[in-house]
């Protein structure tokens, strides 16, 4: 192997692949389109959340409980006209629910006997959930607030009736809160990786093959080892920009979201930007080395294709896999590329202390296995059925 | 014709390394084979091909499709291994010093796929640099080859888009970049026009003038003819014939050298034009 082969090798690759118009267009647009995605994302969450809004209850049979409406009206709850139809209005979701205060209401409530009240909703309505959870916690607070009244007037502690309380004390710092929210960016990020080398890495390989151009450029005195790394470094380089470009526009993405209206605040400065570019860089020669080696071995250039659109999916599996089994991954996980940087990722954003090692194990690994990758492609670039097929 | 004329005319008995006797001058075999021997899952490809061919001539390996010149070819030039047998280049073995035999090899191979996004130019110069040529020196040599191949306005064109003719210059010009001393084309003319066929003739002669070493393959009688000093003629994986023109028309009885040729295979296969 010579530097001056694979010097020249990566330099004609990435000529080549710029000149590319497909190559440029996949590693241009997704960088772009990702991001965008994710604002629209955030502003739609933060509309559905609308925790200040006043939530739109309205009311059938007001006067029979003007105690009860008074006080909704007293919750920031906006008691609207009965509908003419209140099962339709809830069905089509023009109110989240409708409260159904029936005659005898005042009656029993007078008597002190428990009266009946009927919230009408429905379940299959994702966007009325939080709308019918909100009502639910003001009714009950209405109900514990006469019930404790009514002891009151009896020379009864309140307490007596609450032996329990019970309150949730959120841990999550605003800053995991964001973590949380976020991840789906490093996932983008890592996308952008595998989106950004496909083209270089199959046209200089299947393509090459299919061309008819490989067996020129095998016959030239340079080591196999030389011709891979080129190419490994080039595919690497464009993936890298791609991923880049896409850090970059999720972070201009990111200080155009609606965060704080989700209760989120990140403070990015320069240099978290800089720590982000270095845990995910690595994650390019990964990408490169894996879709250098795919695309060899794949018998043409619409099957090396395929089998890189499936590999791109790949920074998605660990999301994927932690959805549907939430274990509580061990830390070797985090010497696994992609599962590594994604937690060093999460970290990062967290703001935990993190030291040199932290980020040179992690990219270590990927940048091996994909070298590990390039001198695979090496070996295969020597056999015969890889370059004249079977 | 008899069996024993055949094997008459199978001169597969060339000793490699020694030097052979050609119009009273003596001659190296540059580019040798000896029993080379290739299989491909079941299929024999080459079954046992022994040539030598000599500085300062033209040797066209003869013979239908299918007969085994293009695995020969591509055994020569450090592309596959033979399974049996061994070819040299300069002496040196094509599977222990193929990095050797690389170098002092110019290859035109059966397939000529050229970067289509790449100007004919940075085609070339690709290759000079992967063979360690750059700067002036390797610009001079790539003007030297556009000019000799007549080929100045699309020197800086991409290759997109080319003619078959336009094609096979740029891949004969990035073939002899480097200078080689030996020279092996697979089919140089095939699916050329007239005026390309008789550039690309050209050209082999003037490398044939120039000292080197040039074996090409061709199935067309015609043009084996035109250009080649020595002829072997290989069917079904062996050679069947091996001597000059005249030596082959004299050695079968026929006048005619496409006689001649269908004499040696024993069949017409393949001569079709």
């Amino acid at each position: 192997m010579k530097l001056r082969h694979v010097a020249v090798v990566w330099a004609k690759e990435l000529t080549d692949g710029l000149r590319d118009r497909r190559s440029l267009f996949s590693a241009l647009v997704f960088p772009l389109v990702g991001p965008v995605l994710v604002l629209v994302l955030f502003r739609v969450m933060a509309e559905q959340q609308g925790a200040d809004e006043p939530l739109r209850l309205p009311v059938v049979g007001a006067d029979n409980a003007p105690g009860l409406v008074a006080f909704l009206g007293a919750h920031d709850v906006e008691v609207g006209d009965s509908p003419a139809d209140p099962e339709t209005a809830v069905r089509t979701g023009e109110a989240p629910a409708v409260l159904l205060i029936p005659d005898d209401y005042a009656e029993r409530f007078r008597d002190g006997r428990p009266a009946q009240l009927q919230l009408l909703v429905d379940n299959s309505r994702n966007d009325a959930r939080t709308s019918v959870r909100r009502a639910h916690r003001i009714i009950e607070a209405y109900g514990a607030k006469v019930g404790s009244l009514r002891l009151l007037a009896r020379g009864v502690d309140p307490q007596l009736a609450q032996p329990v309380v019970l309150a949730d004390v959120d841990l999550a710092t605003p800053k995991q809160r964001a973590a949380n929210i976020l991840n789906v960016i490093p996932m983008f990020v890592m996308m952008a990786a595998f989106i950004g080398g496909m083209y270089v890495a199959t046209d200089s390989t299947a393509g090459e093959r299919e061309r008819g151009s490989l067996e020129s450029l095998l016959v030239n005195p340079v080591a196999r080892s030389s011709l891979a790394l080129g190419k490994w470094l080039a595919t690497s380089m464009l993936a890298g920009a791609s991923l880049l470009l896409t850090l970059v526009t999720a972070g201009g993405a990111l200080a155009r979201s609606p965060l704080e209206e989700l209760g989120v605040e990140i403070s990015f400065g320069a240099l978290d930007g800089l720590r982000v570019a270095a845990v995910m860089l690595p994650v390019a020669f990964l990408a490169a080395g894996l879709q250098l080696v795919v695309a060899t071995f794949a018998r043409s250039f619409r099957e090396a294709q395929t089998y890189l659109s499936v590999l791109t999916l790949l920074p998605m599996m660990p999301g994927m896999f932690l959805t549907v089994a939430p274990l509580q991954v061990g830390d070797w996980s985090r010497q696994i590329p992609i599962l590594g940087q994604q937690a060093l990722l999460l970290d990062v954003v967290r703001g935990e202390p993190l030291g040199p090692a932290d980020f040179a194990v992690p990219a270590m690994v990927a940048v091996a296995v994909g070298y590990g990758c390039a001198c695979a492609t090496a070996w295969l670039l020597g056999r015969e059925k890889i370059v004249f097929g079977n | 014709m008899s069996r024993a004329v055949r094997s008459r005319l199978a001169r597969a008995d060339v000793e490699p390394g020694r030097g052979w006797t050609q119009g009273g001058t003596e001659t190296t075999a540059m580019i040798q084979t000896h029993e080379l021997h290739k299989r491909f899952a079941s299929k024999i490809a080459v079954e046992s091909v022994s040539f030598a061919a000599p500085d300062r001539r033209i040797t066209g390996l003869l013979g239908p499709n299918g007969a085994g010149k293009t695995t020969t070819l591509r055994m020569v030039s450090t592309l596959i291994r033979p399974d049996d047998g061994r070819a040299e280049v300069d002496g040196h073995d094509c599977v222990r010093e193929r990095e050797a035999v690389r170098r002092a090899l110019g290859v035109l191979p059966d397939s000529r796929g050229l970067y289509p996004r790449l100007t004919a130019r940075e085609n070339v110069r690709y290759f000079g640099q992967l063979h360690d040529r750059s700067g002036e020196e390797l610009e001079r040599e790539i003007e030297r080859l556009f000019g000799l191949l007549d080929m100045g306005d699309l020197a800086d064109r991409r290759v997109h888009g080319f003619s078959q003719g336009e094609r096979a210059k740029v891949a004969i010009a990035r073939a002899l970049v480097h200078g080689p001393r030996h020279v092996i084309l697979d089919e140089p003319t095939n699916g050329l026009d007239v005026m390309s066929t008789r550039a690309m003739r050209e050209v082999i002669r003037r490398l044939r003038d120039d000292g080197c070493c040039v074996v090409f393959s061709s199935h067309v009688m015609q043009e084996v003819a035109a250009l080649c000093d020595e002829i072997v003629v290989v069917a079904r994986g062996r050679v069947v014939a091996h001597g000059s023109p005249e030596a082959l028309r004299d050695q079968t009885g026929q006048a005619d050298l496409e006689d001649a040729f269908v004499a040696a295979i024993g069949s017409a296969e393949g001569l079709h034009k």
